[in-house]
This record gives structure tokens, C-alpha cells and sequence, in this order.
């Protein structure tokens, strides 16, 4: 966030899934959550908009501001449907797997074109990748924070021991 | 130039195998492959796949608009790393397995 022009405007960088969802999310806190701000935007330049905050009418105010970063409230977004997840939701969960004792967590979730997969990184060892499929990830439960995952047969070993001989 | 369609697409012999005795097969297994260059073909669809990317397998779950692309184009091997975004979602289908 930074300052644009004489009356205390603002200009900011959004990172929602579209833009301009930024404003529909109600009062923005800043990182401590002390302070709230009510966000109206006024333009674009090129991947930034031009905004203004209340409480904020002129430069000095708006320099003051300049780095800081605003955060919507987790309540404030709307409910996903049924089968959907918030990215940020998952990231964090404790991943438990129903057959071997192999336990970790979830470090991010990525889709490239072929289907959603987690990233999971376990207590030991490099992190692995799991199609994000009620096959393979069968229970998520939020409030206790964890998820079961059923990892397939040689999926963790780097050789070609669960499929038939390459080449 | 593109390739001559006399020859027609493409594919390493030992995935043509593997989808096959995966397919009998009831186990929820991920194919790992490394051949990023073949053509992924109609037989093909409702796999799943592991592409290795040259550090790890990516889940490839390969459907019918992925037919005539290569596996490679869906395991990247570069990544950029971009600021996350807030508010997106990410749905869990029933999936098929293989």
C-alpha cells in the first residue's frame, strides 16, 4: 500500500481470486488486527488500485500507511459450497494416514492443469504430493484441524517398484 | 514443424502396458511415469498419473479435454513463486483413481 495524490488516497496491490473482491470483504484490519479500515475503490493504474480508506483524508495520513499490508476477516468470506475448500483452510492441517504411521502436514495446494493436490510435508523426510480426490484424501475435519489421507501403494519411494518395469 | 500424422501420436510402449494392468486393477494406485515426451490418448482418461518433474511425482488426473498434450505439460518443472491468494478455493472431486 502506498500514497497517490493530495487527499489521502491510497494505492494497493489485491490478492484475491478477482480483484476487486477486495472491497466487497467489509472492514480490512491491518496486520495486528487493531486496526480497522473501510475500503472504497476509486480507479486502477495499471495492476494497482486507487482507493481510499476511512479515517484517512490527506497525504500525510496516507504515507503513514505506505507497506502496510490489510487482511480480510476469515468470517467475512463467503461459505464455500459442499465439496469446497478454502486454500487457506487447508494449509496447516495435520495430515494423518489411515494404513502406516506416517503423519505431516499440508504445505500448499497447487493445481496445474490435471486436478488439485496437496502438498504435504511429513515429520520426516521431503515433502509429497497427493491428488486433492475423495479417493486419496477420504476425511477433512476443520474445527480438529487434521486430515486422513490414504497414500497408494510406492508412492513415497522414488523407484518403480509399484508399477511395471520401465523402458 | 509439426510431426507427420502418418505416424501417429506418440507414446513410450511401457505406459501403454502400465495403464493397462492398472486399469484391471483395483487398487487406488498412482502410475508413476517419467515419460513426459508421450501422448497422453483416450485410453488414457480417468488415470491417474504420476509425472515426475525431475525432483518429485506430480498427480496428473488425466480427462478428456487433456487428450493430444503431452504429460510433461502438466508437471511443471519450474515454479514461480507468486503471493498467495486470500480468498481461493479449491474443489474435491470423487476422483477415479486408477
Amino acid at each position: 500500500m502506498g500514497a497517490h495524490g493530495v487527499r489521502g488516497q491510497i494505492r494497493l496491490r489485491s490478492f484475491t481470486e478477482e480483484p476487486e473482491a477486495i472491497a466487497r470483504y467489509g472492514a480490512l484490519t491491518d496486520e495486528s488486527g487493531n486496526e480497522k479500515f473501510d475500503l472504497k475503490l476509486r480507479g486502477t493504474i495499471k495492476d494497482h488500485f486507487i482507493g481510499s480508506l476511512s479515517g484517512v483524508t490527506d497525504r500525510n495520513q496516507a504515507e503513514a500507511l505506505r507497506g502496510t499490508q490489510l487482511y480480510v476477516e476469515r468470517d467475512a468470506l463467503p461459505k464455500p459450497n459442499k465439496r469446497e475448500y478454502y486454500e487457506a483452510d487447508l494449509v496447516g492441517l495435520e495430515a494423518r494416514d489411515r494404513n502406516t504411521q506416517i503423519s505431516g502436514h499440508v504445505k500448499a495446494v497447487h493445481n496445474y492443469g490435471a486436478g488439485p493436490f496437496l502438498e504435504i510435508e511429513p515429520t520426516k523426510g521431503d515433502s509429497f504430493m497427493l491428488p486433492f480426490t475423495d479417493i486419496y484424501v477420504p476425511q477433512i475435519d476443520l474445527k480438529e484441524g487434521y486430515l486422513i489421507i490414504d497414500l497408494p501403494q510406492g508412492w513415497l519411494t522414488k523407484s518403480n517398484k509399484a508399477g511395471a518395469s520401465s523402458t | 514443424m509439426s510431426r507427420s500424422v502418418w505416424k501417429g501420436p506418440f507414446v513410450d510402449g511401457y505406459l501403454l502396458k502400465k495403464a493397462e494392468k492398472a486399469r484391471g486393477s483395483t487398487r487406488n494406485e498412482i502410475i508413476k511415469i517419467w515419460s513426459r515426451r508421450s501422448t497422453i490418448l483416450p485410453q488414457f482418461v480417468g488415470l491417474t498419473f504420476g509425472v515426475y518433474n525431475g525432483n518429485k511425482f506430480l498427480p496428473v488426473s488425466v480427462t478428456e479435454n487433456m487428450i493430444g498434450h503431452k504429460f510433461g505439460e502438466f508437471a511443471p518443472t519450474r515454479f514461480f513463486k507468486a503471493h498467495s491468494v486470500a480468498d481461493k478455493k479449491v474443489e474435491k472431486t470423487e476422483g477415479t483413481g486408477s
